[in-house]
């Protein structure tokens, strides 16, 4: 009994991680007022060129850098076509999702001739052993949190960075380049994506698999408005993910001993919709407009 | 406006498939030979092209009618699973394949109606609802198809659509036309109608160009946004029941034939400038896309995600309209 | 040597419009210096010029005796300027405190949020005023708001301090707080320069009080010499072109307005109690500076803004409450001031002749564009619309053609009441000849136009009857020849009817 408490604990800790880097990292946009639902694709992307890193490599930590360095080439190329090319942000994220995902799965191919998964590569080793372990990243993650909640809320340059995303016009007159604060805000978004997407393959799964995102990157934008754009509560928000992820894997397994006629795959079908509905619920529910940054989603023009 | 507009179609396909030919270069593939197989590979095959680029023509409308109220219905993809689900099942009971377009469409139109309502009655954004429900929905029917939906006899599908609910070929003229592409057209055509001679579609229009207009001459906003979002469901959900009865006749238990239908649809109706006669040429452009790269990968080894690949940066491209419009101004300025 | 000098200051917008003629203006250190004028006198753009918001075409600012080139708001703040603009540039969704730390940290790197608290409470102990640091900006009314953007100048160690008609948006009583609290920043050595069209408080507020009229300085004067009187002949000028043609015979009663009461987009009452009558055949000008309800008015009456109290009665039916198209059907017309509004700037031509009477084209349930291509060109013709086809959308027209679409797409519906705001805002001077002379001859078939206007020389040369329109009530009302420049100006400035002698 206690070790299924503590391996589904341990699982949660493994899986919060790149919900955790890519939700604070997206807060940091969208406080700015840039939506980046190229997040999925970020994390596809990320995942394929680190696998790719670590096979070649066979350093893990090489790899993580590659993440960052995905992160921070996809946050250019959505900054320069949402803040100054006053892009349609919705539209060339979702197109960003298709060309990345395209890309990658060509990758896979054409790297290792496979179509499923990649060979398995170095990966970091985790902290803990036994039934309880998690991933050193998620201390890091867990920091970077706090201290971006720290620097949005308590500092002059946060607070420039929060008048970009509510009321562009005023902190402009106030003195702020909002052009410039929202392209360095995606950019720093983009790059903390990329980093949860290395760690997707060099630090939890191991090899860089089709459906390794499976939706992670919209789960991340819906921790956003979930946390209410606040790091921290971010962190419970990824934690409750997470454990809606581990669960829908230990769940079928579990219901299957007791009842064995029952189709694995099917019953984890079932529960990989909770994430989901309860972000429905909670967003229709207890959503309040005043929370969301006033101007996000609107490309800002200078008069 | 139209002289921009039809100025981006090409650029848009010609940057991507410059970047494509680069990315080709660089995975040691012959570009010119890729490209041949894949703008020619169709050719042979028409009511095949015309059987793949239907649901593509449905979900190119299905986001494209709530664009031009000023609405994204990125939930294109739950639409189109909930109207292929609900049409087998309803194929299934009832033998009937006007049963089942009739319960697809509506299952669609419901489901646009629910993220339009909860849009202007509590402000929630379309985009966030749209996604969660498009992987309730995905996982829903996975369930449904591995549990109750699961066929014992063949293994990896659901129950197969009876023969008679099937929709199949006619002939037209002495070609071999597929029934559910006429469906399609027919669609389109209407949409074209109620767009640009009805009185809702004018509506429609004004609310997403200038809601302070609409406001002006008597129009209601909101009421534009949930019928736009009724139509654009209604759409998605048609799409998914004419691939079932008329293409696949089932679903397959990892619904590949469903999966990126809705986005793709996005593609489409970007690159068919959101007219429905547009899309309907630029569903076959996309589907011919998508042929070509499956025969690619059969006769030159390239995956099919490149067709993925190509149409991302597609649309990416056209996200942008400001940019064009600086170019446009900029050569006239020249002049 | 005066403290801010404007030097010939030449103004010309790229698309033609003179905005200033070359105006010089000094302002010593120290006093409260009033900027007269109507609508359009240039008197924003001058300042926003002196803000750095704007380049002049010509002319040169010194402060100080130096040579001053502000490539921004941001370099003007930093010399000492700030300006408090009618639509705030405060982050409503931040505290007042956050307001005031952002630009206070970004001028002088290094200053902590306490710090700045401790400096805002002890001016504000200072000036004797109250302002709750930690509420909400958007929680606040708009008089303390008001007084935040204030507070913040004074942080930024702002010597001078440009305000914008800071009492458009107050209460008597908030003005009277803001007349002190300027008074006593004047003691401590601040130069405060505002913008106006109040001549008593104008007079009441001010040293001195320079009149500025369609872009050029009538002139300075001490405020204690001047009359109210002698303000509004300064701010309106004698020449008042008097080609007026009236109305052949005036009819029946056709549009009631009873005690109406409507509110702005902020919630705060913008009518007040305005009872009107129009009668058919008659031109019924409504004069007063913007901001002073005219428009939520005509809104009211056209449908697109909700009526609070009061009632409206077109032809004897009431139409209070009846939605926008009801009313056009009924034979109500209204041409907005905005052209954006009036028109869908991304359609074309046939598209937008339809806007407001889509029922007329809809035949068995779908719309007839062969009529409707018909009307357009109808309206093309007889109000000279010049386009290149019906089909290029009415964004690549001028601003001329587009008010010709706008007015013709009206008019010809034949109307019997016709409302209309700015007609002939931004046009050049044929178009403006042509739309007014439309309008007459559209009274003159027995129509009735309720005619809102800035410009007094519209309002003098098209109405029969003329009102005037002052924080929301009219103040004077009667027939055209009953009113002079003067008695104009004065009403429009807020002075009360029973003080101006006739």
């Amino acid at each position: 009994m206690i070790e299924d408490v503590l391996g589904l604990l341990s699982s949660t800790l493994v899986a919060m991680v790149p919900l955790l880097l890519a939700s604070v990292g997206e807060i940091i946009a969208e406080r700015s007022g840039v939506v980046n639902i190229g997040l999925e694709g970020i994390f596809v992307l990320s995942a394929f060129l680190s696998a790719l890193t670590a096979f070649y490599t066979r350093d893990p930590y090489v790899a993580l850098a590659v993440g960052l360095l995905v992160g921070f080439l996809s946050g250019v190329l959505h900054g320069v076509i949402s803040v100054y090319l006053r892009g349609d942000q919705i539209i060339s994220g979702v197109g960003f999702n298709m060309f990345a995902y395209g890309i990658s799965i060509i990758g896979l191919i054409c790297t290792w001739g496979q179509h499923g998964a990649s060979p398995i590569v170095a990966k970091m080793p985790f902290i803990g052993g036994g039934f309880l372990f998690f991933s050193p990243l998620l201390i890091l993650s867990i920091i970077i949190a706090i201290v971006v909640w720290y620097w949005l809320f308590r500092t002059s340059s946060g607070l420039k960075l929060r008048a970009c995303g509510e009321d562009p016009r005023s902190a402009e007159a106030m003195g702020v380049n909002v052009l410039r604060t929202r392209f360095y805000a995606t950019l720093i978004g983009a790059m903390l994506t990329g980093l949860g997407g290395a760690y997707m393959v060099v630090g939890w799964i191991g090899q860089f698999t089709r459906y390794i995102s499976a939706g992670r990157g919209f789960i991340a934008l819906a921790i956003v408005a979930f946390s209410g754009w606040n790091p921290i509560i971010a962190i419970a928000g990824s934690m409750i993910f997470g454990f809606f992820d581990a669960l829908s894997l230990y769940l079928p397994v579990k219901i299957q001993l007791i009842y064995p006629r029952m189709n694995l795959t099917s019953t984890s079908y079932v529960f990989r919709t909770v994430p989901y509905i309860a972000v429905l619920i909670t967003v229709s529910v207890a959503f309040r407009k005043g929370r969301m940054p006033r101007d996000l989603g609107r490309p800002y023009i200078k008069e | 406006m139209l002289r921009t507009s039809l100025l981006e179609i090409p650029t848009s396909i010609i940057i991507s498939f410059l970047l494509g030919f680069v990315l080709l270069l660089s995975l040691g593939y012959d570009p010119v030979n890729i490209y041949k197989i894949i703008i020619f590979g169709s050719i042979g095959d028409p009511d095949y092209l015309l059987i793949r680029s239907t649901p593509l023509v449905l979900t190119g409308l299905a986001f494209s009618i709530p664009f031009l109220t000023g609405t994204f219905n990125i939930g294109g993809e739950g639409q189109f699973y909930i109207g292929a689900l609900l049409s087998l099942l309803a194929a299934y009971t009832t033998k009937s394949s006007l049963m089942a377009i009739a319960v697809g469409t509506m299952a669609g139109g419901v489901l646009g109606a629910l993220i339009a309502i909860i849009k202007v009655y509590r402000g929630i954004n379309e985009v966030v609802s749209s996604i969660m429900l498009n992987w309730i929905l995905y996982f829903s029917i996975l369930f449904s198809i591995t549990t109750f939906l699961y066929d014992p006899l063949i293994p990896y599908q659901s129950v197969p659509v009876p023969l008679d609910a099937r929709l199949g070929c006619i002939q037209i003229l002495g070609e071999r036309v597929p029934l559910i592409f006429l469906i399609a057209v027919c669609v389109a055509f209407i949409s074209y109608y109620i767009l640009y001679y009805s009185r809702i579609g004018y509506c429609m229009r004004v609310s997403g160009l200038s809601p302070k207009s609409a406001r002006y001459a008597g129009f209601s906003p909101e009421l534009s946004v949930i019928t736009s979002m009724v139509l654009g469901g209604a759409m998605g959900g048609l799409g998914g029941s004419l691939l079932v009865i008329g293409h696949t006749y089932t679903i397959d238990t990892t619904m590949s034939a469903l999966y990126g239908m809705g986005f793709a649809g996005i593609g489409v109706g970007l690159l068919g400038r959101n007219n429905p006669i547009g899309i309907i040429f630029s569903s076959i452009f996309f589907s011919m896309l998508v042929i070509g790269g499956e025969m690619a990968e059969l006769r030159a080894g390239i995956p099919t995600e490149l067709a993925d690949a190509l149409i991302g940066i597609m649309v990416i491209a056209l996200s942008m309209p400001y940019i064009y419009r600086i170019v446009y101004t900029y050569i006239r300025s020249r002049k | 040597m005066s403290f801010v000098e404007l030097r010939d200051i030449v103004k010309v917008y790229p698309d033609g419009v003179v905005a200033l003629r070359g105006v010089s203006m000094e302002i010593s250190e120290g006093e409260i210096h009033g900027l007269l004028g109507e609508n359009g006198a240039g008197k924003t753009t001058l300042m926003r010029i002196l803000y750095g918001e704007i380049r002049p075409t010509r002319g040169e600012v010194f402060i100080s005796g130096r040579k001053v080139s502000f490539r921004g708001p941001w370099d003007a703040i930093k010399n000492g300027i700030s300006m408090v603009y009618q639509k705030f540039t405060l982050v409503p969704t931040f505290t007042v405190l956050e307001n005031l730390y952002l630009p206070l940290a970004l001028m002088e790197k290094g200053t902590s949020i306490d710090d700045v608290r401790k400096r805002a409470e002890r001016l504000l102990d200072e000036l004797n005023l109250r302002v709750p640091i930690d509420s909400f900006v958007e929680e606040l009314p708009v008089g303390v708001q008001q007084r935040v953007e204030i507070l913040r100048a004074l942080l930024l160690k702002s010597k001078i301090l440009i305000l914008d008609e800071p009492t458009s948006v107050l209460t008597p009583i908030e003005t009277k707080e803001l007349f002190r609290m300027l008074k006593e920043l004047k003691k401590a050595g601040i130069t405060v320069i505002f913008i106006t069209h109040k001549l008593k408080e104008v007079r009441e507020l001010a040293d001195r009080i320079t009149v500025l009229r369609k872009g050029m300085k009538v002139g300075t004067v001490n405020a204690a010499e001047v009359t109210e009187s002698d303000l509004a002949r300064m701010m309106v000028g004698h020449e008042i072109a008097v080609v007026q043609r009236p109305s052949p015979s005036i009819g029946e009663k056709i549009l009631e307005i009873r005690d109406l009461w409507v509110k702005d987009d902020r919630g705060i009452d913008a009518v007040k109690g305005v009872s009107l009558e129009l009668y058919e055949g008659e031109i019924l000008g409504i004069a007063g500076v913007q901001g002073n309800g005219q428009l939520e008015l005509a809104e009211a009456i056209a449908g697109m803004r909700r009526i609070e109290r009061g009632a409206i009665f077109l032809n004897g039916r009431e139409i209070t409450n009846l939605p926008a198209r009801l009313r056009y059907r009924y034979g109500l017309a209204y041409i907005p001031d905005s052209r954006s509004v009036g028109l869908v700037a991304e359609m074309n031509l046939t598209e937008n002749s339809v806007l407001t009477s889509l029922s007329e084209f809809i035949r068995k349930g779908r719309i007839k564009w062969s009529n409707a291509v018909r009307r357009t060109s109808e309206i093309v013709d007889r109000f000279n619309v010049v386009t290149p086809s019906l089909r290029v959308a009415v964004r690549y027209l001028s601003g001329g053609n587009q008010q010709r679409l706008l007015v013709g797409r009206e008019i010809t519906k034949e109307p019997r009441v016709l409302i209309i705001a700015e007609p002939t805002h931004g046009l050049d001077v044929a178009a403006t000849d042509f739309i007014r002379k439309i309008l007459l001859d559209f009274r003159d078939k027995g129509k009735a136009i309720l005619l809102i206007s800035t410009d007094l020389d519209e309002i003098f040369q098209l109405s029969d009857r003329i009102a005037v329109m002052y924080e929301g009530r009219i103040v004077g009302i009667g027939r055209n020849e009953e009113f002079s420049p003067e008695k104009i100006g004065l009403l429009m400035g807020g002075v009360h009817a029973q003080d101006i002698s006739s």
